[in-house]
């Protein structure tokens, strides 16, 4: 019995279809700063993390991330919502790539491609917040497909 | 107990997977009919049997195939684009696109390549395009030459190439555009691209490579389309190894995400006296001193791109940029727009000053010895000004584009624009707006086309606010408020009549009265979507023959079918997102509707709200059987009468036994 339920709980776990959310990554877990993030692109999970968490609080910080390219980002347009208790403070958007303004060295990369980025970030906000909230980034291309989003959940007591 | 749940489980698990595990081929989505086919990312391992042989596109990426052989492709005979990015792809062996003769297009980005054979691109008779982006390249020894002689773009980048060495037999015939990008090439010598020499008008992208020395003359005598050295650390070696060069546009900007390259200074840039160019970019470079000497090479361009490069002013005494039409400054630091020192580019036809990161003081006639400009974009720049704009655009007689978007706030005067008479294009996009005008503030826009005024908390009770715009065709209104949420059959839009492009969204509007729009004769797409209107109605347009009318996220419930039957020819409506009933009330709709499906746009937006049995179905599959039907007419009439009968007989029958026994 105990064998049958073993391999139950095994197919019912690795079933494809039963498992369409992509895993809570740890990006900072210290004593007063708890910073998480799940992939809500249902296509793809990405690599992330922050070197130094506690920089985070300075505004600009080193980040690390990589994920592969599901789309040509001929453009790329940054959404960044910071919500509290499931409403929306603040909504910030910015493009990141334009055929005429390739900021970055990945601009104008394409499908299939991977990206690598390792570099500071900047936040739009002058303060980062006390309390628990979320920060919803969501990127997308010239055809408003998605290109990465992710749900962080941070914790700064 | 227990055991009976994973019974269950079990059985679902397996319900399921019988679904899925049904023939992969039709997972394949239909792009185009018989032509044009997407498998991606189906964790396909082999090419769907069920595949046409007329399949023109096929986007296969995104699956497992490990390696390509002569079958491979081989029923698919008419391709054309192929498509197998990140496949996995390792092995690609002889003879593997044999079969197909008219391939103009292999993309294989991001995947391992470990061998290609020989013949691994023999076959098609004209392959135009070849992707081998991120393939793991170490040298280009490693891809076979055969049958690539129509090459036009080739891509490379993202290799591990050391060397541009390019054999003999590399494909120089028809080449247009060869990418190189992100590759570890740091050494150029003359010998190493001497080939290229046999073309003309090549792009060569080079971005992303760590460029240390470029052999004197290398490039010489070459004339080029584009040359791109992209985040390269030092461009005094770029420049001094290309001397001689012909080229049209030379790329020598660096990027946010990139190491900072040495700091410019005037001798650094001697060297681009001796080469011939005419459109430079410097973005995100240091100028170590900005002086006159540093323009001293640049005299010859046509074009100059120095955004975000820190810089705040321009030196006041540059000479010889007679022949500069484009400077762009985007992403610096000006004051005053009076600090770019207008009068040494006197040619200049376009001026971009977006994104600067001071507030922008607009001046006074600081722009006016531009007589030729035509062009000028000073969007997101913070600029906040209280007596515009006929000062600042003082001697600009030829603007035809102007763009003042994202801005804090203007004061528009009367006759604000009295310079921009021969403005084309108007753009006031979040930028808020006092017009202290007494009559219309852009009434000698006699040839304005398109006016931009979203979210520019406009006072829409100015009657005369268009007053003289005659040659309107594109107004958007988006993200202003009406006075009570209504337009009224007043003269607001009387003043507009070559409108055909009319975007009044997110104005909050409740209501739109019958003869609104009625003197708009030319009117071919408006745009009332995500307000609060109640009521469709299409009385207040009057070309009805090829009309799109945006409807979508208002509060509509119903809708008389008369309003729909006089939509004709190519008009589309777009009814998504509106509390639409499916109820018997609503069955003109409903019918005409489904009738009419090629005059929708949307329709999987388009959904039932009530009754809440059908909440959320889409309009088109609904059925309603509403009223009485003929034959339920003629029942009602039988039943009727047989009831009158049977009641007459009664009576008769008791009647007469009463009668018998009296």
């Amino acid at each position: 019995m105990k064998m049958l339920n073993a391999a139950i709980l095994i197919l019912v776990l690795f079933y494809p279809s039963l498992s369409t959310e992509w895993p809570t990554h740890t990006v900072c877990k210290e004593k007063n700063l708890e910073i998480y993030y799940k992939s809500c692109d249902p296509v793809q999970d990405f690599a992330l993390s922050i070197d130094g968490c506690s920089k985070i609080l300075t505004n600009t910080f080193t980040i690390r991330a990589a994920m592969v390219l599901r789309h040509n980002i001929n453009v790329l347009s940054l959404d960044v919502n910071l919500g509290i208790n499931g409403k929306s403070l603040l909504v910030y958007s910015q493009k990141v790539c334009e055929p005429n303004n390739r900021r970055f060295i990945f601009c104008g990369k394409k499908k299939g491609e991977h990206i690598y980025y390792e570099g500071p970030v900047t936040l739009g906000i002058h303060e980062i917040p006390q309390g628990e909230y979320t920060v919803s980034v969501n990127l997308h291309n010239e055809d408003h497909l998605t290109v990465a989003c992710a749900n962080f959940t941070i914790r700064n007591k | 107990m227990a055991c009976h749940i994973y019974w269950l489980i079990l059985m679902e698990l397996f319900c399921v997977s019988c679904e899925v595990s049904e023939p992969v081929d039709t997972m394949c989505t239909e792009v185009i009919a018989n032509k044009s086919y997407s498998c991606e990312d189906l964790g396909l391992r082999e090419i769907p049997e069920r595949l046409p042989a007329t399949t023109e596109i096929l986007d296969f990426s995104f699956n497992l195939l490990s390696s390509l052989h002569n079958s491979t492709f081989s029923k698919l005979k008419n391709l054309v684009y192929l498509d197998l990015t990140r496949c996995q792809i390792n092995w690609v062996y002889e003879g593997a696109f044999q079969s197909n003769a008219h391939l103009n297009i292999i993309v294989l980005t991001g995947n391992l390549l470990m061998f290609l054979a020989d013949t691994a691109f023999v076959g098609p008779q004209s392959l135009k395009h070849l992707v081998l982006t991120e393939t793991g390249l170490t040298s280009l020894s490693f891809i076979p030459m055969q049958n690539l002689d129509n090459l036009e773009t080739f891509d490379l980048g993202s290799n591990h190439i050391s060397s541009l060495q390019l054999p003999p037999s590399f494909p120089t015939r028809n080449l247009k555009y060869l990418d190189f990008q992100m590759n570890n090439i740091q050494r150029i010598a003359a010998k190493d691209i001497d080939i290229l020499l046999q073309t003309k008008n090549v792009t060569l992208i080079l971005k992303g490579n760590d460029i240390t020395y470029i052999e004197t003359g290398a490039f010489q005598s070459n004339l080029f389309y584009s040359l791109d050295f992209g985040g390269c650390i030092d461009i005094s070696v770029v420049l001094a190894g290309l001397q001689d060069t012909k080229t049209h546009t030379l790329w020598l900007g660096s990027f946010e995400d990139v190491e900072n390259g040495l700091p410019i200074n005037p001798p650094m840039l001697q060297n681009l006296c001796n080469i011939s160019v005419v459109d430079i970019s410097l973005q995100k470079r240091h100028f170590l001193h900005l002086t006159a000497a540093t323009f001293q090479c640049l005299s010859k361009l046509q074009r100059l791109d120095l955004t975000h490069t820190y810089i705040s002013m321009l030196p006041p005494d540059i000479s010889g940029m007679n022949m500069l039409e484009e400077l762009i400054l985007n992403r610096n630091a000006f004051n005053s727009i009076c600090n770019i020192s207008s009068t040494t580019f006197p040619s200049l036809t376009h001026l971009h000053i977006r994104e600067n990161a001071e507030n922008l003081d607009f001046g006074s006639g600081c722009l006016e010895t531009l007589s030729k400009l035509q062009h000028l974009d000073l969007s997101h720049s913070s600029i906040e000004n209280l007596d515009c704009c006929s000062k600042q655009l003082k001697g600009l007689i030829r603007l035809q584009h102007l763009n003042l978007s994202y801005n804090k706030q203007l004061q528009l005067q009367d006759l604000a624009f009295k310079e921009g008479a021969n403005l084309e294009l108007l753009d006031l996009a979040f930028t808020r707006l006092h017009i202290n005008a007494s009559q219309g503030p852009f009434r000698n826009l006699h040839l304005l086309r398109v006016l931009n005024l979203s979210y520019s908390y406009i006072d829409t009770n100015i009657q005369h606010l268009l007053q003289g715009l005659q040659n309107l065709f594109l107004l958007n209104l988006r993200g202003n408020k009406f006075q009570s949420g209504t337009i009224l059959n007043d003269t607001l839009f009387h003043q507009v009549p070559s409108l055909e492009v009319l975007i009044l969204s997110f104005c909050d509007l409740t209501a739109i009265q019958n003869q609104a729009f009625h003197t708009l004769k030319k009117l071919k797409q408006v745009d009332l979507s995500h307000n609060k209107l109640i009521a469709f109605s299409t009385d207040a347009f009057s070309n009805l023959k090829s009309i799109y009318l945006n409807f979508a996220n208002n509060r509509i419930h119903i809708i008389p079918r008369d309003m729909l039957t006089n939509l004709s020819g190519q008009s589309i409506i777009n009814l998504s997102y509106n509390p639409l009933e499916c109820t018997c009330s609503n069955i003109g709709l409903i019918t005409w509707y489904k009738q009419n499906m090629d005059k929708i746009e949307d329709p999987e937006g388009t959904l039932c709200c009530e009754p809440k049995s059908l909440a959320g179905a889409k309009l088109s599959t609904v059925t309603l059987s509403c009223g009485i039907g003929v034959a339920g007419i003629v029942c009602i009439v039988l039943v009727f009468i047989l009831l009158v009968a049977v009641i007459l007989v009664g009576i008769t029958r008791f009647l007469k036994r009463h009668y018998q026994q009296l």
